[in-house]
């Protein structure tokens, strides 16, 4: 009996101890002992040394005098919830550990879903800020890159209107897929891969500094070649990568077509782009056949599109639009860059395995030369709600 | 006999698949894109080492019925030689299972619990293990049994929604170089292939014996598409970086991102891990006290379980100085001794234990 009490006891004390010891509260790590990282900027300095620039959400901004070690000032904008730190170091580690020095909060990278290098930064490489990027545990594989024309503290230190943070901001924008949309896998995944070149999409700041609406904006690409930034391409010939990488998900295509006056837009629905490599003996060629489905969302021409013989010759003209943008990639990345940002490399790779190894070396002399044939099939398949021009009765 | 208890056959095929599997998951798909490249997710087929064992263990026990391996080695060749093997035997699971405690721990502690010691990680899983251990077979039984669905409805939430971001392409060329990259590559697997050689510990302990041979070749076939599942999964997200992840299974449960709120599914990965290696750990461990307790011909294995526990903490210390070493031990020399124990000399002891029983029915 006597023994059979002090055991359960025993028992009883052994449980409430874990009671106390599980609900964890003993080494909790509240909200606001955290430094919530929304976005993160690379530059590189003057002397060669890396900076890292963190935007930080406020997750209660109590603290009011925000001034700390004068690194750099905080927010003024609208929002005001959130604050750019900066610090500099021999590499990203290092500057990462000094920024710690800054923050009464510790450094949070979970919820970081953006990084900006600064163009001073891409043009000397990549390859060293993205090691540490893929190997500490805490950034995100997700998260989006970007390249910003002039430093990327710059691009942290504004407050767009309409997001809560520039990083929801750059986030947003990338997704709506009318810009290249690439996340930090893809970036390495370009950087390590058979072609060693990659785009990321180049962060402009559209309006003056001080003004408190200034924002950033996605326009055109940069491109890296062994992980050096060794230019970029605008917005125009973007489009085109993006149609060679089959890339494209939305987007409205506007032509002026021969012989009219004005403009016919239309609204892509899908496409798809598919690489066929041919290897006749030393001449390496791709054929690149987009078929694409569209709709008619404005025609201020005089041509009636309720009529298919105008439809095929307007499906033409698409399509002569397209090869116009996708000309202007190819002459860029081959014959300026050399660096193929369009995954030629591995479409050669895996329909010819054997050729490809036995050339792997040879790919920066093969790739300029290739042969590129583009096969547009755009199909225009609706009208939209009307069919002739309900201002101008007499359309063709 | 020491052990009173019985399992079914079904919960024999589960432990075992659980026994397998969560180690399996987690390094493969990085040793075995070294060799095998874009064909890593065609290797876990050449499973050659697990049907040997498998059949080995299943005759041998048809032979000497009730008998594990290592008492059945005592009949085949006798009684001194038999105690030498039946002492290794402990021993190496002892070690082997002081790998997969180590592995456990470092996984946990290297991408989670970063500032908690090594110790305070493998401490904890070892003594649950080593009390559900002492419980005996049925226990253990019954906890495989409670965990597979758990473990398999998380495999699905991480292999499911990440099926929008995988790339097919990333498999293709497949085989461009024949099938010898995907055999290559298969050869660090089969040390987990032969760790069906503990399908020998426990069939003596199967209540419908009929039932066990099937239960068996399930489990086998369960732990090949699951590993196929995985290296393809891994393979088709990361492509050409598969091999340069430490945990690319881990990379993978990262990067779900459903409707912009169902994300960062790590932890997922994690209970996956926690509930995988519950089950290999206390499996392994269960086999080693056994085998001691019968090597010292003791009545009951309870008394040792506690002290073999510290034992194994410690071998999970001593079996490698850092991870990187313990990675490499497991391609390389572990590779080899497992194949060794757990092929070759149940092979050589199921050669001799036939030639035998034919000689006997020919006199």
């Amino acid at each position: 009996m006597g023994t059979t009490k002090r055991k359960s006891v025993l028992v009883l004390v052994t449980l409430s101890i874990h009671a106390l010891l599980l609900a964890g509260c003993w080494d909790r790590t509240e909200l606001n002992d955290l430094a919530i990282i929304t976005a993160a900027g690379l530059d590189l300095t003057e002397d060669h040394q890396l900076e890292l620039s963190v935007k930080i959400y406020l997750t209660s901004p109590s603290s009011s005098s925000q001034q700390m070690g004068g690194t750099s000032g905080p927010d003024k904008g609208a929002a005001g919830l959130s604050v750019v730190r900066s610090a500099v170091g021999l590499n990203m580690a290092d500057a990462a550990s000094r920024l710690q020095q800054l923050l009464s909060r510790r450094m949070f990278w979970g919820q970081d879903e953006v990084f900006v290098f600064g163009e001073r930064l891409a043009k000397e490489g990549l390859a060293e800020p993205m090691e540490f990027l893929t190997r500490h545990y805490a950034p995100r594989e997700r998260a989006n890159v970007f390249v910003s024309k002039g430093a990327a503290k710059d691009v942290l230190l504004l407050n767009p209107p309409i997001e809560r943070s520039v990083a929801d901001m750059l986030r947003e924008m990338s997704k709506s897929q009318t810009g290249l949309n690439v996340k930090m896998k893809e970036l390495a995944q370009m950087m390590a891969g058979r072609a060693k070149a990659a785009v990321v999409p180049l962060v402009e700041i559209e309006s003056e500094q001080e003004n408190p609406t200034s924002f950033p904006l996605i326009r055109g690409t940069a491109v890296l070649k062994n992980g050096k930034m060794v230019g970029s391409v605008n917005d125009r010939a973007t489009r085109g990568i993006m149609w060679l990488r089959n890339e494209i998900k939305e987007g409205t295509l506007t032509i002026s077509p021969n012989n009219t006056k004005g403009y016919v837009s239309i609204q892509l629905l899908r496409a798809h782009t598919e690489l066929i490599p041919h290897i006749q003996g030393d001449e390496w060629s791709i054929t690149v056949r987009i078929n694409a489905r569209d709709d008619i969302v404005e025609n201020t021409t005089d041509l009636d599109l309720s009529n298919p013989k105008h439809i095929k010759k307007l499906e033409t003209e698409l399509g002569y639009d397209m090869k116009q943008r996708t000309d202007m990639a190819l002459a860029k990345a081959q014959k300026e860059l050399n660096a193929d940002i369009f995954r030629f490399a591995d479409a050669f790779y895996r329909k010819y395995p054997k050729k490809w190894n036995e050339n792997k070396d040879r790919w920066d002399d093969i790739f300029p030369k290739v042969k590129v044939k583009l096969e547009a099939n755009p199909k225009i398949s609706r009208p939209g709600l009307t069919g002739k021009n309900l201002f101008k009765p007499n359309q063709r | 006999m020491i052990e009173k208890g019985k399992i079914s056959a079904s919960q024999m095929g589960k432990m075992l698949y659980l026994a397998i599997l969560p180690t399996a998951i987690l390094t493969t798909p990085a040793i075995t894109f070294k060799f095998a490249k874009q064909d890593l997710w065609i290797s876990p087929i050449w499973a050659l080492c697990g049907l040997i064992v498998i059949f080995v263990s299943l005759r041998l026990h048809r032979m000497y019925p009730g008998l594990n391996i290592v008492q059945a080695c005592e009949r085949i060749v006798g009684r001194f030689p038999g105690k030498i093997i039946g002492f290794i035997f402990p021993l190496f699971y002892l070690y082997f299972n002081g790998i997969i405690v180590r592995e456990y721990s470092e996984f946990v502690v290297g991408a989670f619990l970063i500032r908690t010691p090594l110790i305070v990680v493998s401490g904890s899983i070892v003594l649950v293990c080593a009390i559900a251990a002492r419980g005996g077979v049925e226990i253990v039984g019954r906890f495989s049994e409670l965990i597979l669905p758990a473990f398999i409805t998380l495999f699905l939430l991480i292999v499911v929604p990440i099926i929008p971001d995988l790339q097919v392409t990333n498999m293709l060329p497949i085989m461009p170089e024949g099938i010898r990259p995907s055999i290559e590559g298969a050869i660090v697997l089969q040390t987990w292939f032969s760790e069906f050689l503990t399908a020998s510990f426990l069939l003596p302990f199967v209540a419908d014996q009929k039932k066990s041979q099937k239960s068996v070749y399930i489990s086998l076939l369960a732990v090949i598409l699951t590993l196929i599942v995985s290296n393809l999964v891994t393979l088709l997200l990361l492509g050409e970086l598969t091999g340069n992840y430490t945990y690319p299974f881990l990379t993978v449960a990262r990067y779900i991102n459903l409707a912009d709120f169902f994300t960062h599914l790590e932890s997922l990965f994690m209970a996956i891990w926690v509930l995988g290696a519950f089950v290999k750990i206390c499996v392994f461990f269960y086999v080693t006290v056994l085998g001691a307790a019968q090597w010292m011909n003791l009545s009951d294995y309870r008394p040792i379980v506690f002290p073999l526990g510290l034992l194994l903490i410690l071998f999970s210390m001593w079996v490698a100085p850092n991870f990187q070493e313990l990675t490499h031990a497991i391609a390389t020399s572990v590779t080899l001794a497992i194949i060794t124990l757990f092929v070759i000399i149940p092979g050589l002891l199921f050669c001799i234990a036939w030639v035998k029983r034919r000689l006997w029915i020919k006199s």
